[in-house]
């Protein structure tokens, strides 16, 4: 049973399209565990529908419909069953443990297989790299019993728990469970004693801009000219 | 009415998917593309060619995708809504260079909206629609106007708070006052519940 979700205020920011990748990531994959929220997001959607259907039209050109039919005739029909096709090839080269977690997150996770490095004595992480800097993306695993370093937080940080389960001094986290830490948390997460625990995370990069203390959202940079 | 019309777009959806039929798409086309237009254009900096882009980009992935289309999963405009934010999210992404590294990760593949629906799912969303017809005219200017930011044009609530020189925590309440008068269903899980205590 799932107990941990994001909120609302996050939901539709997600729904939206505001978030960046690496967060966007970690919402879908919670999704992928959890129907409630999934039911939110449809809901939020739905919203989206609304408002677009009661938008003001605007006339577009003349040729716009023509010009578009004539491009569907060069469509081809077989892009998405080759992003499956790679999904599928990438899902092979998993490491074992992995076996179980959302076959969502296999297209984001390197093609020649993680690198796991040590963090300390009971946590390896091993980094995702969707190539954006403003958030860290990672697998951290926590051996069973283990304890990570009492670590506190510059930026937000989302974690999603894929395998196994942790604890912190503030509750305990099964699979599905979506965990939110902002800044200045301190915690010490250690898993439980029986199995090993893997968990997505999200980390927001320890950079802070003078007098803006907040990560612009990447979208929202381009100015078109 | 408007109920009538809706199904009507979601009939036409599923006859693109399963006959690729063009009368069909040009019939979409002619409601949609206009709104859409609208949609992108409101409150935005785009130039009216770059919004008719985005329009036919949007309307060719329709073509495309429109048989994995089921109307028990989503009403046609949750989904064109859907598509419609994908493509800007895509072609904003593009545009901005963000990165040479994930130019093949698309946001579709983000978001992986390929969801199973159950009858309880399709009860809430003719609930939902219901509600938010009968609703969506009631709302406060200023609870609108932040709800047309985030939606219209993909604003995160720091943005929206940020453009109208307001707090962070006055677009929340906006949105969640909003979304309650819409009787929007939402899980109350994870909630900081304030706002659902009223």
């Amino acid at each position: 049973m799932i107990r941990h979700h994001p909120n609302t205020d996050l939901l539709t920011d997600y729904t939206v399209g505001s978030l960046s990748l690496a967060p966007t990531i970690s919402v879908t994959t919670h999704l992928k565990f959890c129907d409630q929220c999934r039911d939110s997001v449809h809901s939020l959607k739905q919203l989206g529908g609304a408002l677009l259907s009661d938008a003001e039209p605007e006339t577009v050109s003349g040729d716009l419909l023509s010009q578009t039919l004539a491009k569907l005739d060069v469509e081809s029909v077989t892009q998405s069953s080759a992003v499956d096709a790679l999904a599928d090839a990438q899902s092979t080269k998993c490491d074992d443990e992995l076996k179980g977690i959302p076959n969502y997150l296999n297209k984001f996770l390197p093609r020649n297989g993680l690198s796991w490095r040590k963090l300390s004595s009971s946590v390896t992480v091993a980094p995702i790299s969707v190539g954006e800097t403003q958030y860290e993306l990672a697998l951290h695993k926590i051996c069973a019993g283990g304890k990570t370093p009492v670590h506190d937080h510059h930026g937000v940080e989302y974690t999603v728990v894929l395998k196994g389960s942790f604890s912190d001094e503030d509750g305990m986290y099964h699979e599905g469970d979506f965990v939110v830490r902002e800044p200045g948390d301190v915690h010490r997460p250690f898993a439980t004693q029986h199995e090993d625990c893997i968990c997505l995370s999200v980390l927001e990069a320890p950079i802070k801009l003078k007098g803006l203390g907040r990560v612009l959202n990447p979208f929202m940079k381009f100015q078109p000219s | 009415m408007a109920l009538i019309e809706g199904q009507d777009w979601n009939a036409l959806l599923q006859r693109v998917g399963s006959h690729q039929d063009k009368d069909a798409f040009s019939a979409l086309f002619a409601h949609f593309a206009p709104l859409l237009k609208g949609f992108l254009m409101k409150g935005s900096n785009l130039e009216p060619e770059q919004a008719e882009e985005l329009v036919q980009e949007t309307m060719i992935k329709v073509w495309r995708k429109a048989p994995s289309y089921s109307p028990a999963q989503a009403a046609a405009s949750t989904w064109m809504y859907t598509i419609a934010r994908n493509t800007r999210i895509d072609w904003l992404r593009k545009h901005a260079k963000i990165s040479q590294q994930t130019d093949e990760l698309v946001a579709e593949e983000l978001f992986d909206e390929n969801e199973e629906s159950s009858p309880f799912t399709s009860l809430i969303q003719t609930r939902n629609s219901k509600n938010i017809k009968d609703h969506l005219g009631e709302l406060p200017q200023e609870q609108l106007q932040v709800l047309t930011l985030m939606y219209f044009q993909g604003k995160s609530g720091q943005e929206v708070a940020d453009e109208l020189s307001i707090p962070l925590g006055t677009v929340k309440s906006r949105v969640r006052l909003a979304l309650q008068k819409l009787k929007l269903k939402l899980s109350p899980n994870g909630e900081g519940t304030e706002a659902y205590a009223q």
